[in-house]
């Protein structure tokens, strides 16, 4: 998954900032937000595309068409938006887990 | 009109949003108009929606389906707007605005409003709070009622402002004193008298700024009026007089009253519902919970201010609001209204504990800072005010009571106070 801010549209409210400190930022000169990370891992996908939702402006669009993308962690009950990407990172300091895609 | 007419038919709900019932509780009515009339025309023109759904997908579309006011047509709410210099500042500011101006205004200022930026004025932040309530603990000590309101929610976003405005304290103080009136005499309701009033309250602002700007130009220093002031003779066409002037009268507008309102409900809130203190008394999660439902309870600025034109005819719930018809959106009642949040009017934190702020565990929007292009600028600034003064309220003072019924000011529009009585509550030791 892929996710990526349309930045003329964006309010600079910081709503995503808020929502997933790790995944977004906003932009020193004028609050605009970004994305930084290149790649949504697994376990933020459900947190993502909540932020997606969340966005007062709708500016976040999310591009789910990457290939070997593990779904499972969209499911229903997904832990808060924080709380994954926290598990996420650590998912990505222990590349011996069963998440990685590669 | 008393409550068992409106069960029957409400002419005008502006007007009895004004009313003195509603002033005290204006939730039953909101009710009436959710379940009765949520698309209601009032005989002067506007349009006030009230349910949850239908406010989110306005301001969803504000920029799109709906626009801001084009020069004329605030002289259709406001008879005297073309006179009214309080009229004028408010046409140029951003609130009124649509893309691509709206854009460029906003990404000007938004720089000092980001995440990070409102992180760091944390600390200073906590030391207001602290100096606040270090000054009204001994006459609460003595056992003296003190005015809550006056002595510490109203003074905490003066000072704050004082600080990112890099303006003297007491030049605050006198600002903020006359932006009630301002605020009073921008209501679709008021008299010719109340914008008399704002107007002149507006003139020395306008002054004061002048002045101000001058200033910051001999002697810049690390705040919003030198940044503002540096872009403005950068380039006056991204960022003209009347836009600069605008702007930071619309800040103060949008910044104190209602900051201070919120404060003030949090406070009732922690006397009214002792069993819900644990919220405070753990980490910020729980805290952020707290203040996220004072917010959802009690709406400081109940209905939008400014003007929404529908851009065509709309259909919505079986009523056609026509091209051009001006929408305002009650969005106090969409916080209220239980197909967002079932129980609607029941005090519970829980709502809104894990999530990120503004959204409860439904995932409903909470509207209180608004929604779409328009989101408040301050929201951030208010929320961080809000999680560094009410826990430690509670903390400082955990036997506060109230020493008399709170004084509302008599306004349609917002919800806020005149003065909120405390004292200590004597508890055998």
């Amino acid at each position: 998954m892929h996710v990526v801010v349309d930045q003329d549209l964006c309010g600079t409210t910081g709503q995503c900032v808020l929502t997933l400190p790790g995944t977004f930022r906003q932009r020193e000169p004028d609050g605009v937000a970004e994305v930084c990370v290149a790649r949504v891992p697994p376990a933020l996908h459900a947190a993502v595309r909540l932020a997606a939702s969340q966005c007062p402006v709708a500016a976040i669009q999310v591009i789910e068409s990457d290939a070997g993308d593990d779904e499972r962690a969209s499911a229903e009950l997904a832990p808060s938006p924080a709380e994954a990407e926290r598990h996420a990172a650590n998912d990505q300091r222990n590349p011996g887990g069963h998440d990685g895609t590669v | 009109m008393d409550a068992q007419e409106t069960t029957a038919t409400c002419r005008d709900a502006f007007a009895e949003l004004a009313s003195p019932t509603c002033i005290q509780d204006p939730y039953p009515f909101m009710r009436w108009l959710r379940e009765h009339d949520p698309v209601h025309r009032a005989p002067s023109g506007p349009f006030l929606l009230s349910r949850h759904a239908d406010i989110c997908w306005v301001l969803e579309a504000t920029g799109d389906a709906f626009r801001g006011p084009a020069p004329g047509e605030l002289a259709r709410d406001f008879p005297r707007a073309a006179t009214s210099l309080s009229l004028n500042l408010l046409a140029s500011t951003l609130a009124m605005k649509d893309p691509p101006t709206h854009t460029r205004l906003r990404r000007l200022i938004s720089r000092d409003f980001t995440i990070r930026q409102i992180d760091n004025l944390r600390p200073g932040i906590a030391r207001i709070v602290a100096a606040r309530l270090d000054g009204m603990a001994p006459a609460l000590e003595r056992g003296e009622a003190v005015d809550l309101h006056r002595q510490f929610a109203l003074p905490l976003p003066v000072l704050v402002f004082a600080e990112l405005f890099g303006i003297p304290q007491e030049d605050m103080f006198g600002l903020a004193t006359g932006i009630g009136a301002i605020l009073e005499g921008l209501s679709p309701q008021a008299s010719d008298a109340r914008l008399a009033v704002a107007d002149a309250t507006s003139a020395s602002v306008k002054a004061y700024f002048g002045d101000l700007i001058q200033r910051k130009r001999t002697d810049p220093r690390p705040d919003i009026v030198t940044m503002l002031v540096g872009a403005h003779d950068d380039d006056a066409d991204t960022l003209s007089d009347t836009e600069l002037i605008s702007m930071l009268w619309g800040m103060l507008l949008g910044g104190f009253a209602t900051t201070a309102a919120a404060i003030d409900h949090a406070v009732l809130a922690m006397l009214a519902y002792p069993e819900q203190l644990h919220w405070l008394q753990g980490d910020a999660v729980g805290v952020k919970a707290f203040v996220e439902e004072v917010l959802r309870c009690e709406a400081p600025a109940m209905f939008s201010s400014i003007p929404r034109i529908a851009q065509r005819d709309i259909e919505l719930a079986g009523v056609v609001i026509p091209k051009n018809a001006d929408v305002r959106v009650l969005i106090a009642s969409g916080n209220r209204d239980p197909e967002a949040f079932p129980d609607p009017d029941r005090f519970e934190p829980a709502r809104f504990y894990g999530t990120s702020p503004g959204m409860s565990t439904d995932e409903k929007i909470m509207l209180s800072f608004g929604h779409g292009i328009h989101f408040c600028l301050g929201a951030q600034l208010a929320r961080v005010q809000l999680a560094e003064s009410v826990p430690r309220i509670q903390e400082r003072f955990p036997t506060l009571a109230l020493a008399e019924q709170p004084t509302r000011e008599p306004s349609a529009f917002l919800r806020t106070f005149r003065a909120l009585p405390v004292r200590l509550h004597a508890k055998g030791g």
